[in-house]
């Protein structure tokens, strides 16, 4: 029984079904599973698709829906660990956006959907995100790393903004910065005292294991 | 005198039955009332239910009803004068006439390494003059084409740009907008006796902006043309089947339509189709994908055709080659070959290189002969007395007949036949000859000719000062908001 649940679980997320996804997390719940083990197996089912993915077997569309049925998993089964009072282990937290004044979405979602199929946890704050969210953000989630999208030279100055007001409220030292998109290179990013800067979506998914083991 | 242009002399292609028309139109309509607009704009969304929207004003969003729709589209003029700096160069843009446009890049490419680094402002400059010389170049799109040049700081960047384009070109130009640059914009136009058109761009999907939204206001209000634009990506940002991105689309543009139509009834509008299919492997937008004809064609026969609005076909003039190479020829070819079969008014086709990222003069040179090409083709041929040439037939007669040697082959050939700047034509002897040059060595040749011998008409003393305290001014606004 025990097997057929997280195999069933497991399947929902090869087959891109976030409503049985969601189905047999709760049953995980229900059946008073090891919630430890389930996570385990979704985040091993993200892998394998993507490392097809990057194999060039599969495509976007395929990886975004296991993202998207993991994604309705995951939260069921965390907060049964949580009641444990146990921890999921992941590769660590990650807080995304694109700053304030920039609506450009495409890039910054390829860079979470391959940093969710790598196995980090990822808060999406959007487009056009003011800095003061940013800031707020990263006090409400504590996350490892902030994440931020710029596809205009006007606005890249924002990056500097968020981190800016990140150093007066004293947050700065608790997260590390990555800093991405067209406006942005590697010279900007140093200037404006960010950790690192990446050029594409695979790039910064190992940046954002180097950034976390660092 | 408005400049010429081509015109399309034969039926536009078209790709949709008249039921496939209208289940379109029938769609946009139901999305457009059911499923609404979000417009970031208070005065905007007030205009709306003014005049019978049902516009969510926690959401900023916007239903609109079809009699609107209906009554907004008609008001739009379907063929419109614009003014240039030089009356030579006003466009008359709608009905069978075809110009053609540049498409920007971010940063000028190197033609050795095919890497890209910001221009210097000479070079922005070198390549609005390259454009100001090209025949078939018709219209200067926004920015210079480049958007980063060094020692501009970014909010300057459309700004300066206008300024680049009315000194160092006499011909149409459209601006792009943000951070309020329409305001600087519009007065260096007004300073300089010309028009200039400005634009609208919606952030698929459904949703438009402030900064869109305020640059429409602008350019309406001051009497202006608009060029109104979406940016919708298939399968990213709008469904990723074809009739489903139209209706997407088209909810998107009529949205705008209503908007200008009641802030101003009878603006003058330029819609232009900006779409590609998502590259599902890179995420990126998959530039010179066919699809984008097939999206292309049937939104200028649903604009053009149905509605009676000039159309922007702008998805054309870039590629995603990163070098001006065969793939990029093709691409930008073929796109943009058949846009004008379909009836495009405005095609992008002058400059981009690579994804809206590069931009090279050589390549403006190279795709002024495809532009030469295209118009050619769409011209046509005439069919008269003198055409058939039956009296010449009859005098030539068979073999030891010939034809150079006749009136008629130098009166007509020069109208019949298209000469291109720099393509290779010569025998393969000669080639071996002269250097072995391809089309790209003859367009960096052509590109130093131009430059040494092309200087348009400069600006009055009174005028180029006019532009300089305007910048002055923009500067100054900058500064005082901190982002200089
Ligand atoms: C599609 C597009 C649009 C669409 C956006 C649709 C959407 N929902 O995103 C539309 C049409 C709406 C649009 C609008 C505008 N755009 Co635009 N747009 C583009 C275009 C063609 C492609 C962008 C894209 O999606 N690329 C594909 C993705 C996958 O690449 P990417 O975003 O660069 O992201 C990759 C990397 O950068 C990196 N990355 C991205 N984010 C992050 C974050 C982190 C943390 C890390 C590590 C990595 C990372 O990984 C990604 C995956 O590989 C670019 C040109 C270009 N090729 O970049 C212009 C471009 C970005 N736009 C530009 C401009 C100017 C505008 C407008 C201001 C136009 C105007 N009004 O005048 C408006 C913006 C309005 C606003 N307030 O934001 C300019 C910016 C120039 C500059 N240096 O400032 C560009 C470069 C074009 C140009 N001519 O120069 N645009």
């Amino acid at each position: 029984m025990t097997d057929e649940i997280v195999e069933n679980l497991k399947r929902a997320i090869i087959r891109y079904d976030t409503k049985e996804a969601e189905i047999w997390a709760k049953k995980v719940v229900q059946e008073k599973l090891d919630p430890l083990r389930a996570a385990k197996a979704i985040t091993e089912t993200i892998r394998q698709i993507g490392e097809h993915y990057g194999q060039g077997e599969l495509f976007l569309p395929e990886l975004v829906g296991a993202a998207e049925a993991m994604q309705r998993a995951m939260p069921i089964i965390e907060e049964e660990i949580k009641k444990r009072g146990e921890k999921r282990e992941t590769l660590g937290r990650i807080i995304l956006g694109t700053v304030y004044g920039d609506i450009h979405s495409i890039g910054k979602n390829m860079v979470a959907t391959l940093l969710i199929a790598a196995g980090f946890e990822v808060k999406d704050l959007g487009v056009n995100v003011p800095p003061e969210k940013f800031v707020a953000a990263v006090q409400d989630y504590q996350p490892d790393i902030l994440g931020m999208s710029a596809l205009l030279s006007t606005t890249a100055p924002e990056q500097r903004r968020v981190i800016r007001i990140l150093k007066e409220k004293s947050l700065r030292d608790k997260v590390r910065i990555m800093v991405g998109g067209a406006a942005i290179t590697e010279k900007f990013a140093q200037d404006i005292g960010a950790d690192a800067y990446e050029a594409t979506a695979p790039g910064a998914v190992e940046l954002a294991g180097k950034l976390i083991s660092d | 005198m408005a400049m010429r242009g081509f015109k399309l002399n034969t039926q536009p292609l078209q790709l949709l039955t008249q039921e496939q028309v209208e289940a379109i139109h029938q769609g946009t309509l139901k999305v457009l009332s059911e499923t609404g607009i979000r417009i970031e704009h208070q005065e905007a969304l007030e205009l709306l239910s003014e005049h019978g929207c049902q516009v969510d004003f926690q959401k900023k969003q916007v239903r609109i009803p079809e009699y609107l729709v209906e009554n907004c589209l008609s008001k739009v003029p379907s063929t419109f004068l614009v003014k240039a700096r030089d009356p030579k160069n006003d466009l008359k843009i709608g009905g069978n006439t075809v110009y053609f446009t540049t498409f920007p890049g971010m940063r000028i490419v190197d033609l050795d390494t095919w890497k890209s680094r910001p221009a210097t402002k000479k070079e922005n400059a070198d390549a609005v003059r390259v454009l100001d010389a090209l025949e078939n170049l018709h219209k200067i799109l926004c920015y210079t084409p480049y958007f980063e040049v060094e020692g501009v700081p970014p909010v300057m960047a459309i700004s300066e740009s206008v300024a680049a384009k009315i000194r160092n070109s006499t011909k149409f130009q459209l601006t792009g907008y943000g951070r309020h640059c329409e305001l600087f914009n519009i007065k260096m136009a007004r300073a300089t006796g010309c028009e200039i058109m400005g634009q609208c761009c919606a952030s698929p999907p459904l949703t438009y902006y402030e900064d869109a939204i305020e640059s429409a206001f602008r350019f309406v209000k001051a009497g202006l043309p608009l060029h109104i634009s979406t940016g919708d990506i298939f399968g990213g940002t709008a469904p990723v089947t074809l009739a489903g991105a139209l209706v997407i689309t088209n909810a998107e543009l009529i949205a705008i339509v209503v908007l200008t139509q009641l802030i101003k009834s009878g603006t003058r509008l330029v819609v232009a189709d900006f779409v590609f299919p998502q590259n599902m492997r890179t995420g990126s937008p998959a530039f010179g994908g066919i699809e984008c004809s097939l999206h292309h064609v049937a939104f200028n026969q649903i604009w053009r055709g149905k509605y009676g609005i000039p159309t922007n076909i702008a998805s054309v003039g870039l590629s995603s080659s990163k070098k001006i190479d065969f793939q990029c020829g093709y691409e930008k070819t073929s796109l943009a070959l058949l846009a004008a079969l379909s009836g495009a008014n405005l095609i992008q086709l002058h400059g981009g290189v690579h994804g809206e990222i590069t931009y090279h003069p050589v390549q403006s040179i190279l795709d002024d002969d495809i532009a030469g090409m295209i118009g050619h083709f769409i011209e046509g041929f005439e069919v008269n007395e003198e055409t058939l040439a039956l009296d010449l037939i009859k005098q030539v007669g068979p073999v030891p007949g010939y034809y150079l040697n006749k009136e008629h082959t130098r009166k007509w050939w020069r109208k019949e036949q298209f000469l291109p700047q720099v393509a290779d034509r010569l025998t393969y002897p000669e080639w071996l000859k002269k250097g072995q040059k391809d089309a790209l060595v003859l367009a960096r040749e052509r590109m130093e000719k131009i430059l040494a011998t092309h200087h348009p008409v400069p600006l009055s003393p009174e005028q180029d000062k006019a532009i300089d305290e305007i910048l002055k001014e923009a500067r100054r606004y900058y500064q005082q908001k901190e982002l200089i």
